[in-house]
């Protein structure tokens, strides 16, 4: 109908648009000259070199709270989705929607909030949560328990209670029936929902910049904090292998599960 | 046979279930804003104290404070402006995307939504060397004469649009690509045949038909950028003062945790508040179709 050709030129305008900051952060990484200047001097591998190890510490940062998150709110939030999808009490539509509140929330409120409740809770009983690995996972609950809810219950959706029944019917117990057959029909979800709690974990700055700090400093915020200051091939060098890293993640998870994994809730 | 009881009979096991996850919620969440709320309504009491008695005082400044009523114009205005840009790409781009059917779309589709995946911090990294004033933008600009002195395009309210309207774009792509896949393509043929142009087809056909998933797309984008604060906070270098940079300011530097807990406690009620009226026009627009 409309000018297809002029469609075409907006689509690639647009692809191009996207993708240009990624790959000037890799180009810029290889840079010689000052990062931010164009056209570039000449070719250098050395800012890989000169990664100083508080990145080094921070990935592992982000490693173990992005993977203690996705746990904990796997282990906490599918319970919860089969309850909320098969329960019969009283209040589950307001429950679920209490759940999933925490997504409707700016990250930036919940991370001030937490952070003027771990001020209080050190003040009451000298617990001190802030600058912690615990104190950041914990934050990052708030969307990750969520998250695992929302991709269970989803999944939950094309369930044939059948199958649970049939499994019952041949002599299976209880707890046999849902290891051998409920966990495996929502594995799907749960890994998805598992996979998006460990990203937003590894992605997120406003809460981990209001609860972690020193030690529990995670790579979001070392990269955010440094380039407050000083924007120089080092910074561009730990962005590269950040991004080679996700791409190689997003490969391989969409080979096992398809693309659905990514962008079934959004669609 | 003994019968099977379907689990969903059994009423406090559910319930048992459903527990852990509201416990950890009210820890670290619902008591988190609680304590919020009720910073919120008291005096400050200097710096990173808070102050005895109760006030309202925080939220009337809204109506008194000069400075704050800037802050808030400029976040509605970023928002709207970013709603706009992610608009007048989104929709050509999505309509293609609906409509089309050879073998390219996924490969689009990938390019299109790839970057949603890369860490939003890395992202906006790229764009210093794209719009600083020795950055690629301005190289072009100046060896080809077209401007003089480079333009300011990063660390300013300008940079921070680019930088919103990029990590916004592939969200208000999937969201208008699934409503127009959902619109017959027998619609515009029909208008075309009866001797609809391609804009009459646009307006009349097209627009009306995929309202619901542009105001709620739109919705989401604006409340998404209202409440972002990494990017803003990156690419503003801190000197565009919107909502959420006011708000991690207060608590950063100025330290008045009560100024910075009622602009907090703002800022969740709009946005909670637009997610919702968004849902509401999803759930209704799939009715329709």
């Amino acid at each position: 109908m409309i000018n297809r050709s002029l469609l075409v030129l907006v689509l690639l305008a647009a692809i191009g648009f996207l993708l240009a900051p990624i790959i000037v952060v890799v180009a810029a990484s290889f840079s010689g000259g000052a990062v931010m200047s164009f056209p570039p001097k000449d070719f250098t591998t050395h800012w890989y070199s000169e990664i100083p190890q508080s990145f080094y510490d921070a990935i592992w940062v982000s490693f173990v709270v992005a993977a203690g998150c996705a746990a904990m709110s796997v282990l906490v939030g599918v319970p919860a989705a089969l309850a909320l999808r098969r329960g019969r009490f009283p209040g589950r539509g307001l429950l679920s929607a209490v759940c999933l509140s925490p997504l409707m929330v700016p990250a930036l409120v919940t991370g001030v909030a937490l952070f003027q409740c771990s001020l209080v809770l050190w003040d009451l009983t000298g617990i001190g949560l802030g600058g912690t690995l615990a104190g950041v996972m914990l934050g990052h609950l708030t969307f990750g328990v969520p998250f695992v809810i929302r991709a269970v219950i989803a999944g939950h959706a094309q369930f044939d209670l059948s199958l649970e029944e049939a499994a019952g019917s041949l002599g299976a117990s209880a707890l046999r029936t849902f290891a051998l057959v409920t966990l495996p029909i929502l594995r799907p979800s749960i890994v998805s929902g598992a996979v998006l709690a460990f990203a937003m974990s590894f992605d997120d700055v406003p809460i981990a910049l209001f609860m972690g700090g020193g030690s529990a400093t995670t790579l979001p915020v070392q990269i955010f904090t440094t380039v407050q200051f000083d924007l120089s091939g080092d910074v561009m060098a730990v962005a590269s292998v950040v991004i080679v890293l996700s791409l190689l993640v997003i490969v391989a998870l969409s080979r096992i599960a398809g693309t659905d994994l990514f962008f079934g809730s959004k669609q | 046979m003994t019968r099977i009881a379907a689990p969903a009979e059994r009423r406090a096991p559910w319930f048992l279930a459903l527990l852990p996850s509201l416990v950890v919620l009210l820890l670290v969440f619902g008591l988190p804003l609680l304590e919020l709320v009720y910073v919120s309504f008291h005096p400050t009491g200097g710096p990173a104290q808070i102050g005895p008695g109760l006030t309202l005082e925080n939220y009337t400044v809204v109506f008194e404070d000069r400075l704050f009523a800037d802050v808030m114009a400029r976040t509605v205005g970023l928002g709207l402006a970013v709603v706009l840009c992610c608009l007048v790409v989104g929709y050509p781009v999505s309509y293609l995307l609906a409509r089309a059917t050879g073998s390219w779309r996924g490969t689009a589709f990938f390019l299109v939504t790839v970057s949603l995946l890369v860490s939003s911090v890395v992202r906006n990294l790229g764009w210093f060397p794209i719009l600083g004033e020795s950055g690629v933008v301005n190289w072009i600009l100046t060896s080809t004469g077209v401007i003089q002195t480079p333009l300011r395009l990063v660390g300013n309210i300008v940079g921070v649009m680019i930088g919103l309207v990029h990590a916004e774009l592939p969200i208000m792509i999937l969201t208008l690509t699934t409503v127009i896949r959902r619109i017959e393509p027998d619609l515009e043929e029909a208008a075309q045949s009866l001797g609809g142009g391609p804009v009459a087809v646009f307006w009349r056909v097209l627009l009306p038909l995929s309202l619901p998933g542009v105001i709620s797309g739109s919705l989401l984008i604006f409340t998404l950028s209202i409440s972002a604060f990494t990017t803003p906070a990156i690419l503003g270098g801190n000197r565009v003062l919107i909502m959420a940079i006011y708000i991690a300011q207060q608590f950063q530097i100025v330290l008045d945790y009560p100024a910075g807990a009622s602009a907090a406690i703002m800022l969740l009620v709009t946005a909670a508040g637009l997610t919702w009226a968004a849902t509401r026009i999803r759930a209704r627009g799939g009715e329709a179709g």
